[in-house]
C-alpha cells in the first residue's frame, strides 16, 4: 500500500513506468489511482478532511470512481500537496480570469511525471510520427510567465520536437506579426510542414491581424495547427466552427489537422481531439487518465448520453489531487468526450435575483 | 380557449383583430425533458403591433373609460371567482399547463393560485384602489378638491406590460392593474410563462365581450430593438419586469415622453427574534420559515436567500437551522423540486461546495443535509452580509447577537432589497421596521407570507395605481372665470 511513507521520489518512479507502457488494464489503473488516492488522503489535511465531509476515506473507497472529485475552486482556497509548498520545484497558478485575483496554485515537486505526461501524449495525437518540425509559437516564453503551466507545456513542445528554426512570435510587446509571416512564407516556399501552436485568443487575434493586413498562407501539406484555452474573456468571441474556419482558411490547413488541446492548470496531463473536421470534436486522454461526466449537485455520475460536468482522474497528479470536479459540461462518447462549454451559472427568470446575475450586475 | 391541447400544443397570446394565419407563430419548447410542452407564441411585424395599439387604444376609450371603476370590479371579480372553480375548464387549463410549462409541483401550484387569486376578488379589489384613491371616484369623473377647483385621475390609452415568467399567474398583478385606471393594454408574455395571461385575456373576453379590443397579449424576443421601440412609442406608461439587465435595455429604448416603470432584481430575506424561540414557538417559526423557502423555489422576487436568526432563545439558531432542515425535506415530499438544469445544478453546487470549503476552516459552519435531497440549509455562526444563494431551496442561516446587528449586513445590497419575513415581539416590530425601511427594505410580513403579498401591497415601495394615472386637474380660477361667462352675470 502507497501511505504515508511513500516518497515522491517512489510514486515517480512508479508512474514513469506506468507512462510508459503501452496500456494499462482497468484494474491496473484502479490499484493505481487507490494507491494515490490513500497517499494524499494520509498527507494532505485538507483534503482528508474534504474527503471525510464527503464520508470517503481509503477504507471505504474501493474504485476509482469513489475517490471524492475536488471542485477546482479548491486550488485556490487550499494548499494541495503531499508535501511542504515550499520543496516544490513549482507552482503552476491558473490565470485568474474567472473570479478577480485569487489564483488556483497547483504544486508539483518535481516535473518529471508532468514532462512524461506531456511529451508521451503530445508526440502521439500532434507529431504523429514525425520527430521534429519547424514551430511558431503564439505564446510568451517560460521565463516570461514561469507560473504558466501553458508557457511550461509549450516549452516542452518546441524543445523537443521543434526543429532549429523554430521561434516564439508573442513576447511583452505583443504578436511579432511580421516575423511570423516571413517564417510562414518560408515554410510555404520551402515545402516544408509548418507547426503554429498557441492559446486559442492569440490565434483570433492574429486572424485579425492578418485579415487587416489582407494576408493568407498555404502551408505544405503536413502543417498543422494547434490551439488552447479558448477565448476567456481576451479576444472576441467567435463560434468555435467560424473559428477553424478561418484557421484553415488563411493557413491553408485542412481542418482535420487543426488540433485542440483541453487542460487545465489543475492537471497534469491534456486532452486532445484528432483534428476539427466537425465542431464539437471528441477529446480523448491517455491510459492514466479517466474523465466521468457528473450531475454537479449530487456528484453521481449522470446517465449515458446525458450533459454533466467533467470530473477527471489524472494519475499524473501524484501530489496534489487524482480526481477534480471542472466546471466544463461535456457529453460522454464511446472513446472519450465532448466539449460543451462552461456550466455558466443559471440566469434567473424575471425579478428574482441569482448569484450569477448579480454578479454580472456587480461587474457592470 | 386552448386551442390545441390534444396535440400538446398551447398557442399563446391574445390578438384581437388578427387571425392565426396572419400571424407568423414561433415554438417553443418548455417544461421538462420527459414531460415537453410545445408553446406557439406570435412573432408580430411592427405593422401589426402598431394596428393592435391603435385598435385596443380606441376601445379602451369607449369600453374601458366610460365604465365605472364599480363596475370594472365586478367584471374582474366574475372572472377571478370561474378561476377559483375547479369546474371551470379555464381553471383546469391552468391546473394543467401552468405545472407542465413552469416545472413546478402541481399541487404547489394549485394551492398558490387559490391563495393568490383570492386576494383579487371584489373586494379586495375595492380596497386595492381605495389604498391609492382615497376617494375612488376620481378615476370615474372630476372631483371637487378641498382648496378649490377639481381633480381627475386619467389612465393610459396605452399602457405596456413587459411581463416576467419566474412564478406562475405573476401578469395578474400588473394586468388587473392596469385595468382598474381604465387603461388599453399591450402585456408582452415572457417564454417562461406564457399561460397564463394569455388564458385570462380570453377569460375576460368571455365573461365581457365589449372588453374584446380593449387589450392584447403578445409576444417579442426580449431585447428586440426594433419591436421594442415599435411597442413602446406607442405606450403611454411601460410597465416591466426583469432582469436590471434586459432593464436598462428596454430604458434605452424608450420615448422621454412615456412614463417607464421598472421592477428589477431584488433580494429578500428573513429574520427570527428570539421571542419566536420558545420551545413551544420554533417550531412552527421554522414551518413557516420552511414554506417560504419550498414555494416556488426560492424563484420569486419576495422569496428569502437567507435568515438572520437571533441567539439567547431557548431555541438556538443551529436548532433553528436544523429544524428548518427537515421541515424543508418534509415539504421535499409533500411539494416535489423541480428538475433543474444543469447549470441551475452547477449553480447549486457550487454553492454547496463553497460552504463545505468554509466549513474544513471552521467548525461551527455547517452544511446540513446530504446533496441528494433536494434542498440545502447551510449554517453560520459569524455575521455574513446579505447574498443571493442559487435559489431552488437553499438557505444561509445566520446566527447574530441583536437582530439591529443585521441592519449593517444588508446595507450594502440597500437597491435591490425588498421583502423581509419577521418573526419578532410587537415591541420590536416598529422599531425593527424602521431600521429595515431605512436601509432600503420595502416590505415586512410575517414569515410563511413572504410570497403572498397583500391585495394593494406598494411592490417595490411603489404605488400600484396611483404611478400609471397623471392627474388632471381644473383650476379653481377656471370655474371662477368660468362663472363670468355666464348668461345671468350682470
Amino acid at each position: 500500500m502507497a501511505n504515508g511513507s511513500t516518497t515522491s521520489e517512489d510514486i515517480t518512479i512508479e508512474l514513469l513506468a506506468f507512462i510508459a507502457r503501452p496500456a494499462v488494464s482497468d484494474e491496473e489503473f484502479n490499484a493505481l489511482a487507490l494507491r494515490i488516492f490513500t497517499r494524499q488522503f494520509a498527507l494532505n489535511l485538507p483534503y482528508q478532511r474534504f474527503c471525510q465531509l464527503r464520508g470517503k476515506t481509503p477504507r471505504l473507497v474501493k474504485s476509482w470512481r469513489d475517490i471524492p472529485a475536488v471542485p477546482i475552486d479548491a486550488f485556490k482556497e487550499f494548499t494541495l500537496s503531499c508535501i511542504p509548498a515550499e520543496e516544490c520545484e513549482r507552482v503552476f497558478m491558473t490565470s485568474g480570469t474567472t473570479r478577480g485575483e485569487v489564483k488556483g496554485r497547483h504544486h508539483h515537486p518535481s516535473l518529471a511525471v508532468y514532462d512524461a505526461s506531456m511529451l508521451r501524449h503530445f508526440s502521439e495525437h500532434v507529431m504523429q510520427g514525425d520527430v521534429r518540425l519547424p514551430m511558431g509559437i503564439l505564446f510568451p516564453t517560460e521565463t516570461l510567465m514561469p507560473n504558466s503551466s501553458l508557457a511550461h507545456y509549450l516549452g516542452l513542445a518546441i524543445q523537443h520536437f521543434g526543429a532549429a528554426d523554430s521561434a516564439y512570435y508573442l513576447d511583452q510587446n505583443g504578436l511579432r506579426t511580421a516575423a511570423l509571416c516571413d517564417a510562414l512564407q518560408k515554410a510555404q516556399q520551402s515545402n516544408q510542414p509548418f507547426a503554429l501552436l498557441g492559446a486559442s485568443y492569440s490565434f483570433v487575434h492574429l486572424l485579425d491581424e492578418l485579415q487587416s493586413r489582407g494576408l493568407s498562407f498555404v502551408l505544405p501539406k503536413g502543417s498543422r495547427i494547434l490551439d488552447t484555452g479558448g477565448f476567456k474573456g481576451q479576444s472576441r468571441d467567435i463560434p468555435m466552427d467560424d473559428f477553424y474556419t478561418q484557421l484553415s482558411a488563411t493557413f491553408g490547413v485542412d481542418r482535420r489537422q487543426c488540433i485542440n488541446m483541453y487542460g487545465m492548470t489543475e492537471l497534469s496531463t491534456q486532452f486532445y481531439d484528432a483534428g476539427n473536421r466537425s465542431v464539437p470534436s471528441i477529446k480523448r486522454g491517455p491510459h492514466w487518465m479517466r474523465s466521468r461526466l457528473l450531475d454537479p449537485m449530487t456528484g453521481q455520475e449522470v446517465a449515458r448520453g446525458e450533459r454533466g460536468v467533467l470530473a477527471h482522474t489524472d494519475l499524473a497528479n501524484f501530489n496534489s489531487v487524482t480526481t477534480i470536479l471542472t466546471e466544463d459540461v461535456g457529453i460522454a462518447t464511446d472513446d472519450g468526450f465532448v466539449l460543451l462549454g462552461r456550466a455558466q451559472g443559471a440566469e434567473a427568470k424575471g425579478c428574482s435575483l441569482a448569484v450569477e446575475d448579480f454578479l454580472k450586475a456587480a461587474r457592470a | 380557449m386552448t386551442s390545441t391541447s390534444k396535440t400538446d400544443v398551447f398557442r399563446a397570446g391574445y390578438l384581437p383583430g388578427l387571425r392565426d394565419d396572419e400571424v407568423h407563430w414561433k415554438r417553443l419548447q418548455l417544461g421538462a425533458p420527459n414531460d415537453p410542452l410545445t408553446v406557439e407564441v406570435p412573432e408580430l411585424s411592427t405593422d401589426q403591433i402598431k394596428t393592435l395599439a391603435s385598435r385596443v387604444r380606441l376601445a379602451s376609450q369607449a369600453h374601458l373609460k366610460s365604465w365605472p371603476v364599480s363596475d370594472i370590479v365586478r367584471t374582474i371579480d366574475t372572472a377571478i371567482a370561474r378561476l377559483l372553480n375547479a369546474q371551470d375548464p379555464y381553471r383546469q387549463a391552468l391546473e394543467r399547463l401552468l405545472p407542465r410549462a413552469t416545472g413546478f409541483d402541481a399541487t404547489m401550484v394549485q394551492l398558490g393560485l387559490n391563495s393568490y387569486l383570492q386576494t383579487f376578488r371584489a373586494l379586495q379589489l375595492q380596497r386595492f384602489v381605495t389604498e391609492d384613491f382615497a376617494n375612488p371616484k376620481l378615476l370615474d369623473e372630476f372631483q371637487a378638491r378641498p382648496k378649490g377647483g377639481w381633480s381627475k385621475a386619467i389612465g393610459p390609452d396605452l399602457l405596456v406590460h413587459v411581463w416576467a415568467g419566474n412564478v406562475p399567474a405573476l401578469p395578474l398583478w400588473s394586468f388587473v392593474s392596469g385595468l382598474l385606471v381604465k387603461a388599453g393594454a399591450i402585456g408582452k408574455i415572457s417564454s417562461s410563462e406564457p399561460i397564463f395571461a394569455s388564458l385570462f385575456a380570453r377569460l375576460l373576453v368571455e365573461v365581457e365581450p365589449r372588453w374584446a379590443d380593449c387589450f392584447a397579449v403578445v409576444w417579442w424576443q426580449g431585447g428586440d430593438k426594433d419591436v421594442e421601440r415599435c411597442v413602446f412609442a406607442e405606450a403611454d406608461v411601460v410597465l416591466a419586469y426583469g432582469g436590471n439587465t434586459a432593464l436598462r435595455g428596454m430604458q434605452d429604448r424608450m420615448p422621454v415622453t412615456a412614463r417607464f416603470l421598472p421592477h428589477g432584481h431584488k433580494l429578500s430575506f428573513g429574520m427570527v427574534s428570539n421571542t419566536a424561540l420558545s420551545v413551544f414557538r420554533g417550531q412552527a417559526t421554522a414551518h413557516a420559515a420552511a414554506l417560504d423557502v419550498a414555494r416556488y423555489d426560492q424563484q420569486g422576487c419576495y422569496s428569502p436567500h437567507e435568515f438572520y436568526v437571533q441567539r439567547g432563545g431557548q431555541m438556538q439558531p443551529l436548532e433553528f437551522a436544523q429544524h428548518l432542515a427537515s421541515e424543508l425535506a418534509a415539504l421535499a415530499t409533500k411539494f416535489a423540486r423541480r428538475t433543474l438544469t444543469l447549470e441551475e445544478a452547477a449553480s447549486v453546487g457550487g454553492w454547496r461546495e463553497h460552504h463545505e470549503f468554509e466549513s474544513l476552516r471552521q467548525a461551527r459552519h455547517r452544511v446540513l443535509g446530504d446533496a441528494s435531497q433536494a434542498f440545502a440549509v447551510v449554517y453560520a455562526d459569524t455575521p455574513q452580509p446579505l447574498q443571493p444563494g442559487p435559489l431552488n431551496r437553499c438557505v444561509l442561516v445566520v446566527a447574530v447577537d441583536s437582530l439591529q446587528d443585521v441592519i449593517p449586513l444588508i446595507e450594502p445590497q440597500r437597491a435591490y432589497l425588498q421583502t423581509v419575513g419577521l418573526a419578532a415581539a410587537p415591541e420590536e416590530l416598529l422599531a425593527l421596521g424602521d431600521a429595515l425601511g431605512q436601509a432600503g427594505v420595502t416590505r415586512i410580513c410575517a414569515l410563511g407570507a413572504m410570497t403572498s403579498p397583500e391585495a394593494g401591497w406598494h411592490h417595490d415601495g411603489r404605488f400600484s395605481l396611483l404611478d400609471l394615472v397623471r392627474m388632471v386637474d381644473i383650476d379653481q380660477s377656471a370655474e371662477l372665470a368660468a362663472e363670468r361667462f355666464t348668461g345671468y352675470e350682470l
